[in-house]
């Protein structure tokens, strides 16, 4: 079958600093942490944590209230994001009747509307009322977002939701990009978003013992992946959308093209729930280089995982070391969660757009909080301040998941 | 309240829609009113009136046809 390539021509995200893309990416290239400190008011003990939230979206404004009433946060945070990904795409919003029949979504979300469902356990348990509103399920269903999203943009294909914890939108943006190279789908939308707030949810995460602790005041370097003193993860609530699309569509159509999507490659550890293993993830990252068609010398850069969890960053390093070799301790390699934390379903498709942004403006943002970097974890390039200017031709995006779920995405840029 | 009194608020917080434009001739269906809108309408009408709407109740398409409909079940409730 004749490959088609695939371009990336729209970015969108909720940024939890508040502002665009572009200050967004500044930030991060700045170091600037976005985690703040969740403090809340729910009995019998209310949550408190470190945490990333954007405060500044309010879905009534950046939807409309007839479209916001409809949504689950988590759908309200990912439509928002398509519509500034859709925005800078160039792309109408709707067109004529079955125009866009091979146009699709795929979106990712590991927990859907778990904010709504909570949201009636409180109404039946805590207020004892004895029904709920008959708009829970559209709300609550996990498929809300990908569902909105079609009727929007009036897309006739497939419309699907993939949920694979943190790896959930890297599964999306993967199982896109490859529709859009077969053929099968001209443009397909994609992306992630999540909202772990829900009360029960940040709980049971607690009680993993993975997320970092602190306080109003050390919440923002709470998150230090790869740091001798980390000490676990920092959750947080976003939405990031691609638009992927057909190249030769979007050149007839005078796109602006960020950047080529050319590989994707997912597999399993097929051994533990939650203890990650660096054969899954070595097996992941070479499918993902075959399918680009690309040798471990030619990536330059890699958006790590990298959670700061104590067990999973070293295995992560010993995975690159393995494929890159010799190469390995010349391989720059970051992790932006240290500043904007782990959405879950939205990171994959954050670090995607982060990656696809250090290979078009030809710099690399840094790992925050890296003073002390963890032997366990050295053997590669870590970037410790923002790089700029640098001759990047290739990058991957890593994303390894509760479940043992690994997905690699590669990307790279115009020029190639 | 009156059953009118609740739409208005109803049609303003969940749609944004003007309380002016929610007169008896507007069709729901022109306020943003879709099926789902309408079951969760009703939900809210139920809460407040601590009434049942019957199963095989009739879609009303107005906004007057809805306000005669609430206004209805609220006497017979009383009554």
């Amino acid at each position: 079958m004749k490959r088609r390539r695939v371009a990336i021509t729209g970015l969108g995200l909720v940024s939890p600093y508040g502002g665009d893309l572009a200050d967004f990416f500044g930030r991060l290239c700045a170091g600037q942490s976005a985690v703040g400190h969740l403090q809340t008011d729910d009995a019998p003990r209310p949550l408190s944590m470190p945490f990333v939230s954007c405060t500044a979206f309010d879905p009534d404004i950046a939807l409309g209230k007839p479209l916001a009433g409809m949504m689950d946060r988590f759908a309200q945070l990912g439509m928002a994001a398509a519509f500034d990904a859709w925005n800078d795409a160039g792309l109408p919003r709707q067109v004529g009747q079955g125009m866009r029949n091979d146009w699709g979504v795929a979106w990712g979300t590991a927990l859907g509307g778990t904010l709504t469902y909570e949201k009636g356990y409180r109404e039946l348990w805590q207020k004892y009322r004895e029904r709920l509103s008959p708009l829970t399920v559209v709300l609550g269903m996990n498929n809300g977002a990908s569902a909105h999203m079609s009727i929007q943009f009036g897309l006739g294909g497939v419309s699907m939701t993939h949920t694979v914890a943190c790896a959930s939108s890297a599964i999306a943006i993967g199982e896109a990009f490859r529709r859009v190279r077969s053929g099968e789908a001209t443009v397909m939308l994609t992306g992630g978003s999540d909202v772990p707030q829900t009360y029960g949810v940040a709980r049971a995460w607690e009680a993993l013992r993975v997320m970092a602790p602190g306080d109003a005041e050390s919440s923002p370097s709470a998150c230090r992946p790869f740091s001798r003193n980390r000490n676990g993860l920092v959750l947080g609530e976003g939405g990031a959308a691609l638009v992927l699309e057909d190249w030769a569509h979007a050149v007839a159509r005078g796109a602006r093209i960020h950047g080529e999507i050319i590989g994707y490659g997912t597999t399993c550890d097929h051994s533990h729930l939650v203890r990650p293993e660096a054969a899954g993830q070595i097996r992941a990252i070479e499918l993902t280089l075959a399918d680009a068609g690309l040798a471990a010398s030619d990536i330059d850069y890699v958006n790590a995982h990298g959670t700061a969890t104590p067990e999973g960053d070293p295995v992560e390093i010993s995975a690159l070391k393995a494929v890159f070799g010799n190469n390995a301790n010349r391989l720059a390699v970051s992790s932006t969660k240290s500043m904007h934390g782990h959405m879950l379903g939205a990171s994959a498709a954050i670090e995607a757009i982060i990656t696809v942004l250090a290979l078009r403006d030809r710099a690399i943002p840094p790992t925050a909080h890296l003073d002390a970097l963890d032997p366990e974890c050295s053997g590669v390039d870590h970037v410790t301040a923002l790089r700029s200017a640098q001759p990047l031709r290739a990058a991957l995006s890593n994303s390894f998941a509760f479940g043992g779920s690994n997905a690699v995405l590669a990307f790279r840029t115009l020029s190639q | 309240m009156e059953s009118i009194d609740l739409i208005r608020e109803f049609l303003k917080n969940r749609l944004g829609a003007e309380p002016e434009k929610v007169v008896s001739g507007a069709l729901l269906a022109e306020l943003g009113v879709d099926s789902l809108m309408m079951l969760e309408l009703m939900f809210e009408f139920e809460d407040r009136f601590g009434i049942k709407l019957p199963r095989d109740l009739k879609t009303p398409r107005t906004v007057g046809e809805i306000a005669t409909l609430m206004n209805g079940l609220i006497a017979r409730s009383k009554s």
